[in-house]
C-alpha cells in the first residue's frame, strides 16, 4: 500500500470484528433449518400466545410455497438447512448495562452504543442474536407516555391488543417469501408508541448485532406515532465476518397517523457475509410526513426497498439513500412508493458507488392510482462507476394511472472526473485522498440528513471502502 | 393460427407487480395469407435489392459483426435479473426478441434485402408502402444492409382503410457497415381494427450509425421493439418515436441501445400524447457494456396525459459495466401545465383547442424531420382527422 492511501489505511475496521464465542453454557441456539418443528419450539420458548402461534405456523406454509424472485441478486448460495432461526443468551433482558453479561457489554461498548445513549439518545435497545439484551428509555421521555420496549414484552403485556391489531398487517406474510419466513421465526425488535401530540426532541435507537455464525436475525419493529406526533428513530446494525453465510430477514412496520411525521433513519453494516432481505414499511395518514434516511454499505447480498403507501391526503415522504458496493458485494437496493391520497407528494433521492467488482443497483417503484389527483413525485438516482469491473444499474419503474399528476424522473451514471481529481491534487491532497474526498462529496446529501455522530461514521465507513478495506 | 408470444423483454427483470417485465401478444384464428415485402419504389442505381432472401443469408450477411460481437463478450457478471440468455438465439438481437425470429422462421417468411453499394451516397429515399385492407393478415421482413462508407435513407408507411379489420407483423433488421449510415423512418396510420407488431434490431461498425424515426398514430394494439448494437467505435444511434394513442389503443415498446465500442453515442427521444383510455408502456434501455469507455448516452421521455383513464407505465433503465461513461435518463410526465393552458386562453383558444394545438405541435416535431413533404402532409391529414 502506498503513504498516498495512508490516510484511509488507518482507518479501523476491528470494532465491526469483534467475534465473541458463544458456548453452550451461555448461549441457545436452534437446530439449523425451518421447519414445523423449529417454528413450534420458537413458539413455546417464547411463550406466544396462541394466535402468535398459528400466525406463524401459518406463515411457515406460505414461506414454503412462494419461490424466490427471479429479478434480484442471485441467493443460491444462501442455503437455507444451515442457517439457525434462533440464537440467544440465557441471560434475560436488562435495564442497565452494568448488568448485561460482560462478553455481550464489551461488543457494544466497543461499538459506542452506551455512550451514544448517554449523549445522544432518548431510548435504546440493543439486541444481540436473536433477543434484545439491553432496552432502556429516558424517564423523561417516558413521562411524556412515550413506549418504548421489545417486542416480546409488548406482546403479553399491556400493549397485546395494540401488537395483534397491526402485527404485519402492513407486510403480510403473502408479500413475499422472506416476509413470510419473517411471520415464522422473527423474533427481537422495538414496539414503539408516541402518543398524540407528542413530540420526541432527541431519537430513540434500537442496534441489531448477530454475532453467531450460520445464524439468522429476524428482528421485528413496529412504531405507531399517533396524530400530531414527532420521532425520530435510528437503526444500526453490524455483524462480524465469517465465512459461512448468515441471514437477515427483518420487517419494519410503521404507522404515521394523522399530522405524524416520523424520520427513520438507517446505518447498515453487516458484515459481507450476509444476506440482507429485509423488509421495511410504512403507511402514512392525511398531512402526515414520512422520512427515510439509507447508508447501505455492508452485506454480501441485499434486497432492500422501503416502501411508503401515502394513503392520507396532503401526506409526503421523502428518501435519501446512499449504497457502496464493494468487493463480493450485490446490493439491490431503492424505494417504492404508492400515491392513494390527493394531493400526496414524494421525493425520492439516491446516490449508488461501486468499487472492486461491487455491484449496486438501483431499483424503485411509483405508482400514482387513479384517486390520487394533484400527486407530485420526483424521483432523482445518480450512480458512479469507480472502476471498469464493477456495475451501477439503475432500475426504476413508474405506473401513473390519473393525468392529474405531475411526476419528475432523472437518472445519471458516471466517473469520478479527473478535472476534479486533479484540481484536488493541485492542492496537495493526494490521488487517494482526492477520490475519497470526491466520494465524501457525492454522499453529503445524505450524510447531511443524519444526526452527527452517524454522519461522521458513515464518512469513515466511504473512507474505509475507498481503501480497500 | 394462433399467436401466444412473450416478446419486449426488459433487458434485466424487476418487480412483477410492475407487470412490465414483457408482454404477451395473444392472437386468435389469424390467418396469414401475405408475407412478402412489398415491392421498394424508388430505387436509385447504387441500391439493389433482393426480395426472396433466406435466414440463412441474413446469417451470412451479419457473420462478420456477430464474430467481433462474440469476441468482445467478457465474463464480467450481467445484471441482476439478466434476461440476455433469452434471446441467444438471435441473428441479430432485436427489440421484441427471439419469438419474432420464431414465428418469421414457422411462416416460411422471406426476406427483402436492400443494400446500398460501398461508398455511395443515396440522397433519395427508398420507399415500403404497405397498404392494408379490410381482413388483411400480414408478416414482413426486411434487411438494409448499408455497405463501408455508403448512406441510404428507408421510409417504410403502414396505412389502410379507414375501418379495415387485420393484422401487420414487421421485422426490419439492419446492418451499417464501417462508416456507413442508415435512415429509417417508420410512420404507421392504421385504422383502430388493426394489431401491430414492430420489430426492429440494428448493429453499427465503426464510425457508423443508424438514425431511427417512428410515428405510431393509428393501430388497435402496437407492440414496438428496437435494440441496436453498437459495436464498433465512435458509432452512433439516434431515435426519435412520436405516439399518439386514444379511444382503448396500446402502444407497448422495447428501446434498447447496447453500447459495447469505445466512444459510442446513443440518444433516443419519445415524446407521446395519450387520450381517453389510452394505455402505453415503455421500456428503454442504455446498457454500457465492458470496453464501451469513453461512451455516451441520453434517452428522454416526455409524455402529455389528457384523460383521467389513461394509463401510462415507464421503465428507463440504465445499465453499466463501465466506468468511463455518461449516461441519463429523463422524464417527464404529467397534463397540460397551467401556464400553458392560460396563454392560450389569454389569445382566445379555448382548452379544447388547446389541447389539439398541443398535441399537432408535439407530433409534429417529430414528423418534421421526415425528408419526405408528402408524408408530412398525410402526416398532418390524419392527425387532423383523427381529432
Amino acid at each position: 500500500m502506498s503513504d498516498n492511501n495512508k490516510a484511509v489505511v488507518d482507518i479501523d475496521r476491528s470494532v465491526y470484528d469483534i467475534k465473541d464465542v458463544e458456548n453452550e453454557q451461555d448461549f441457545y441456539r436452534m437446530e439449523d433449518g425451518f421447519t414445523e418443528d423449529i417454528v413450534r419450539k420458537i413458539s413455546e420458548e417464547k411463550h406466544d400466545p396462541e394466535w402468535m402461534k398459528k400466525f406463524r405456523l401459518d406463515s411457515l406454509k406460505i414461506y414454503n410455497e412462494l419461490e424466490m424472485p427471479d429479478w434480484g441478486p442471485d441467493t443460491d448460495e444462501l442455503d437455507m438447512n444451515l442457517i439457525s432461526s434462533y440464537v440467544r443468551s440465557k441471560s434475560d433482558m436488562k435495564g442497565k448495562w452494568e448488568d448485561v453479561p460482560e462478553d455481550i457489554k464489551n461488543t457494544f461498548e466497543r461499538l459506542g452504543i452506551p455512550e451514544a445513549e448517554r449523549e445522544s439518545l432518548a431510548g435504546v435497545g440493543a439486541q444481540y442474536d436473536s433477543e434484545l439484551v439491553y432496552h432502556n428509555v429516558k424517564d423523561e421521555v417516558a413521562d411524556q407516555g412515550v413506549i418504548y420496549t421489545d417486542m416480546e414484552s409488548a406482546l403479553t403485556g399491556e400493549y397485546s391488543d395494540m401488537v395483534h391489531e397491526y402485527f404485519m398487517k402492513l407486510v403480510p406474510p403473502t408479500d413475499h417469501k422472506y416476509a413470510a419466513l419473517h411471520g415464522a421465526v422473527w423474533s427481537g425488535g422495538s414496539f414503539v408508541y408516541v402518543p398524540k401530540g407528542v413530540k420526541v426532541d432527541i431519537p430513540l435507537q434500537s442496534y441489531f448485532r448477530l454475532n453467531a455464525a450460520g445464524a439468522g436475525q429476524f428482528e421485528h419493529t413496529l412504531i405507531i406515532v399517533d396524530e400530531g406526533a414527532d420521532l425520530h428513530f435510528i437503526e444500526g446494525c453490524s455483524a462480524p465476518k465469517y465465512n459461512v453465510a448468515n441471514l437477515h430477514a427483518g420487517c419494519v412496520e410503521l404507522f404515521v397517523k394523522k399530522n405524524a411525521r416520523l424520520r427513520y433513519s438507517t446505518i447498515e453494516n453487516w458484515s459481507k457475509n450476509m444476506y440482507n432481505l429485509n423488509t421495511k414499511r410504512a403507511l402514512v395518514e392525511e398531512g402526515a410526513r414520512m422520512e427515510w434516511v439509507s447508508g447501505s454499505f455492508g452485506s454480501h447480498t441485499s434486497y432492500l426497498y422501503p416502501m411508503t403507501i401515502l394513503k392520507g391526503d396532503h401526506s409526503t415522504m421523502e428518501y435519501t439513500g446512499i449504497t457502496f458496493a464493494g468487493k463480493g458485494q450485490n446490493l439491490d437496493t431503492g424505494a417504492k412508493v404508492v400515491h392513494q391520497g390527493k394531493y400526496t407528494s414524494s421525493l425520492i433521492s439516491t446516490k449508488s458507488i461501486s468499487k472492486s467488482g461491487g455491484i449496486g443497483t438501483y431499483r424503485s417503484s411509483v405508482i400514482i392510482n387513479k384517486e390520487a389527483k394533484h400527486a407530485k413525485t420526483s424521483v432523482s438516482c445518480d450512480s458512479l462507476m469507480l472502476d471498469s469491473i464493477s456495475r451501477a444499474d439503475t432500475i426504476p419503474g413508474m405506473d401513473i394511472r390519473t393525468n392529474d399528476a405531475d411526476v419528475g424522473h432523472e437518472a445519471k451514471i458516471g466517473r469520478i472526473s479527473d478535472e476534479a481529481v486533479f484540481y484536488l491534487m493541485s492542492r496537495g491532497l493526494s490521488e487517494a485522498d482526492a477520490r475519497a474526498m470526491i466520494v465524501s462529496g457525492f454522499a453529503n446529501p445524505v450524510s447531511k440528513e443524519l444526526p452527527l455522530e452517524y454522519a461522521v461514521e458513515m464518512n469513515n465507513l466511504i473512507k474505509l471502502e475507498m481503501s480497500g478495506g | 393460427m394462433d399467436l401466444n408470444m412473450k416478446v419486449n423483454h426488459l433487458p434485466a427483470l424487476t418487480y412483477r407487480f410492475l407487470k412490465s417485465n414483457n408482454s404477451q401478444i395473444e392472437i386468435n384464428d389469424l390467418y396469414i395469407e401475405n408475407t412478402k415485402t412489398p415491392e421498394p419504389e424508388n430505387i436509385p442505381a447504387a441500391v439493389s435489392v433482393k426480395s426472396d432472401a433466406t435466414e440463412a443469408d441474413v446469417k451470412a450477411i451479419f457473420e462478420d459483426a456477430n464474430n467481433k460481437i462474440k469476441a468482445k463478450k467478457t465474463e464480467l457478471p450481467g445484471p441482476n435479473g439478466d434476461t440476455a440468455p433469452l434471446n441467444d438465439g438471435q441473428v441479430v438481437r432485436t427489440g421484441m426478441g427471439v419469438e419474432i425470429d420464431n414465428l418469421m422462421a414457422e411462416m416460411n417468411v422471406p426476406v427483402t434485402v436492400i443494400t446500398a453499394a460501398e461508398g455511395t451516397e443515396v440522397k433519395e429515399p427508398v420507399f415500403i408502402r404497405y397498404a392494408l385492407k379490410d381482413g388483411d393478415c400480414v408478416l414482413g421482413s426486411q434487411v438494409i444492409h448499408a455497405l463501408k462508407g455508403s448512406e441510404i435513407t428507408v421510409i417504410m408507411e403502414y396505412d389502410s382503410d379507414t375501418d379495415a379489420k387485420g393484422f401487420i407483423g414487421i421485422q426490419t433488421r439492419l446492418l451499417a457497415e464501417e462508416g456507413a449510415k442508415i435512415n429509417l423512418i417508420k410512420v404507421q396510420m392504421l385504422s383502430e381494427g388493426i394489431m401491430h407488431f414492430d420489430d426492429i434490431g440494428g448493429v453499427c461498425e465503426d464510425k457508423a450509425s443508424i438514425d431511427s424515426i417512428g410515428m405510431q398514430l393509428g393501430a388497435l394494439n402496437t407492440w414496438g421493439g428496437c435494440r441496436v448494437t453498437l459495436l464498433g467505435r465512435k458509432s452512433k444511434f439516434n431515435n426519435h418515436t412520436g405516439y399518439l394513442c386514444r379511444h382503448k389503443q396500446t402502444y407497448d415498446m422495447n428501446y434498447v441501445a447496447d453500447q459495447m465500442g469505445e466512444k459510442t453515442e446513443s440518444e433516443m427521444i419519445f415524446r407521446g400524447v395519450l387520450l381517453d383510455e389510452a394505455q402505453k408502456i415503455f421500456r428503454g434501455t442504455l446498457d454500457f457494456k465492458s470496453g464501451s469507455a469513453g461512451s455516451v448516452g441520453d434517452e428522454q421521455e416526455d409524455t402529455l396525459l389528457l384523460s383521467p383513464d389513461v394509463v401510462n407505465r415507464t421503465m428507463p433503465m440504465i445499465l453499466c459495466q463501465e466506468e468511463d461513461v455518461d449516461g441519463r435518463h429523463g422524464a417527464t410526465i404529467g397534463q397540460l401545465g397551467d401556464d400553458t393552458l392560460f396563454y392560450m386562453q389569454s389569445r382566445g383558444i379555448g382548452e379544447e383547442e388547446a389541447k389539439r394545438l398541443m398535441i399537432r405541435a408535439r407530433m409534429e416535431s417529430i414528423a418534421r424531420m421526415i425528408p419526405d413533404e408528402a408524408l408530412i402532409i398525410r402526416i398532418q391529414q390524419f392527425i387532423r382527422t383523427i381529432l
